[in-house]
């Protein structure tokens, strides 16, 4: 099972997604970070559906959408799901966001809480 | 600091080039090159080329363009370099040549925008300019700009009150403005009621990324333009005197995180602000000296979000300053003379020099048909990336 991570600084404790070479705390120079699960509840900020995929999408449309974590973290992902809703309470899973020859690509699935 | 402004500007028909890539960025720069009357060969005064492209080496499978274009227009031994900056190679490309002259290591540098992208289908396209979103976090999930700018619209939509009919008000007028510029992509009117009508706008006016309908956002183009630059205190010297100067009073860039879902705000557009801030400091200048505008609206959004940001109108008020009018030619803040990108046509590379010819064809007084009377000061946002890197120029006659 594939998982995904947020990244924390181990000087300032702030919490990155994805991975950073310098933390993002602009009063903090670390550059150390715990990698820790991304996964849980999370709420949907904004969402499209998308009818004009590139090149290696197989499928008519896809939905996307930023969600913000528990934590605060934020991250981009595929929604499963059509009637969806700003400010919905969702799950984060993680599936096969594009097929590849040889290897698959993970990432995060959004699914109804 | 030496001033630096622009005597000559090049534009080829936008659409779909007819001609080979590097030809095209030759027809761009001898246009330039003939409006500033610059010559070739021993007579030759450019010191530096600069070509902004942002995917000449990944679909055409051409790299090095400048030092071939440097060959083919037989300026040899001008020095050549190539520049990247996504959609905002073209701004990046006339800041460096800015940089070049005004510290002195150069007097005369040409700068050609250009992209040729209708060599390849919509879905490769649309892939290869998502390639600039962050490999990991975007652009793996199969995100692309309109699934950016669909996600984007539906915040403003929610925060501010913006509706489909905003988005369609601000294309319906760029359409307009296309008719009258003879380099535009697509010289056609649009009739609002046609692209808005419940009944079938799914027909004339179909959903690309949920909210954003097709006439929300601009087409995938070919074209290049040109602007040649030159030193005020070497005008004369380099012949080039009897040319009306157009000075760089204020330019450019800023940047903002590379993951969009990492803003702060998310309606926010940071970089364009900073950089327009930036370049208003250099010029000594503010929004109300601004007479005609070029905002980057490759989605009918960012026009109206561009137009809040760079100050012409309080935050969230974009929408409602295009409803009364106040940004068609005629209102208080002309924006998009040209058709902008919704109608002008997005050929990457090519669109920030685009901007900047516009806006020199409108403070000489020869933007026929779609003139701005009295311009004497414009501004040019060129929005690369989602807004991770934006570049601000202000030019004027002043």
């Amino acid at each position: 099972m594939e998982q995904m991570y947020c990244y924390k600084c181990t000087k300032c404790g702030k919490l990155h997604h994805p991975h950073y070479v310098v933390c993002q705390n602009p009063d903090c120079d670390g550059r150390e970070f715990e990698k820790l699960p991304l996964e849980g509840k999370c709420k949907l900020l904004t969402w499209t559906r998308v009818y004009n995929l590139p090149e290696g999408y197989m499928k008519p449309w896809l939905n996307f959408g930023i969600v913000q974590f528990e934590n605060g973290v934020k991250a981009s992902g595929q929604i499963d799901f059509d009637d969806i809703e700003n400010g919905m309470e969702l799950v984060s899973t993680v599936g096969v966001v594009k097929e590849g020859i040889g290897s698959d690509h993970y990432g995060f699935i959004f699914r109804k809480a | 600091m030496r001033q630096v402004g622009i005597v000559g500007v090049g534009h080829t028909k936008f659409g779909k080039s007819e001609v080979p890539f590097i030809d095209m960025l030759c027809e761009a720069a001898l246009e330039a090159m003939d409006d500033a009357g610059a010559k070739t060969g021993s007579k030759n005064v450019i010191d530096q080329v600069f070509v902004g492209s942002m995917g000449a080496g990944m679909i055409n499978r051409i790299s090095g363009s400048a030092s071939a274009v440097v060959d083919a227009l037989n300026l040899r031994p001008a020095m050549a370099e190539c520049i990247e900056n996504g959609p905002a190679s073209g701004a990046s490309a006339i800041k460096l040549g800015y940089m070049a002259i005004a510290s002195g290591c150069c007097d005369c540098v040409l700068v050609i925008g250009g992209e040729m992208m209708r060599v390849v289908s919509g879905w490769e396209a649309t892939d290869f300019v998502a390639t600039m979103l962050h490999p990991e976090a975007e652009y793996k999930y199969g995100i692309t700009l309109p699934c950016f700018a669909g996600l984007f619209t539906r915040l403003c939509m929610e925060k501010y009150g913006v509706d489909n009919r905003d988005l369609a008000i601000v294309s319906v007028k760029n359409h307009e403005n296309a008719c009258h510029n003879p380099c535009a992509h697509i010289q056609r009117k649009v009739v609002l009621e046609r692209i808005t009508n419940p009944a079938y706008i799914n027909a004339t006016n179909p959903i690309v990324a949920d909210p954003l309908r097709q006439f929300d956002m601009c087409p995938v183009s070919d074209g290049a333009a040109a602007v040649l630059l030159v030193a005020k205190d070497k005008q004369e010297e380099l012949g080039f005197g009897h040319k009306k100067f157009v000075r760089i009073a204020g330019i450019a860039t800023a940047t903002d995180t590379h993951v969009v879902a990492n803003r702060e705000v998310p309606t926010d557009l940071l970089a364009v602000r900073l950089s327009a801030q930036k370049a208003y400091k250099m010029a000594g200048m503010g929004p109300e000296d601004i007479d005609v505008a070029e905002l980057h609206d490759a989605f009918q959004i960012l026009e109206i979000a561009e137009s809040e940001e760079v100050g012409f109108f309080p935050r969230g008020e974009g929408h409602l300053a295009a409803r009364r009018g106040d940004t068609a030619i005629g209102g208080k803040k002309p924006v998009n003379t040209s058709g902008g990108l919704k109608a002008k046509g997005h050929p990457l590379g090519a669109t920030g020099v685009s901007q900047v010819v516009e806006l020199v064809r409108q403070l000489r007084g020869e933007a026929e048909g779609r003139q701005v009377e009295g311009a004497k000061t414009g501004l040019a946002i060129n929005f690369g990336g989602f807004g991770n890197n934006v570049a601000a120029t202000i030019l004027t006659t002043k």
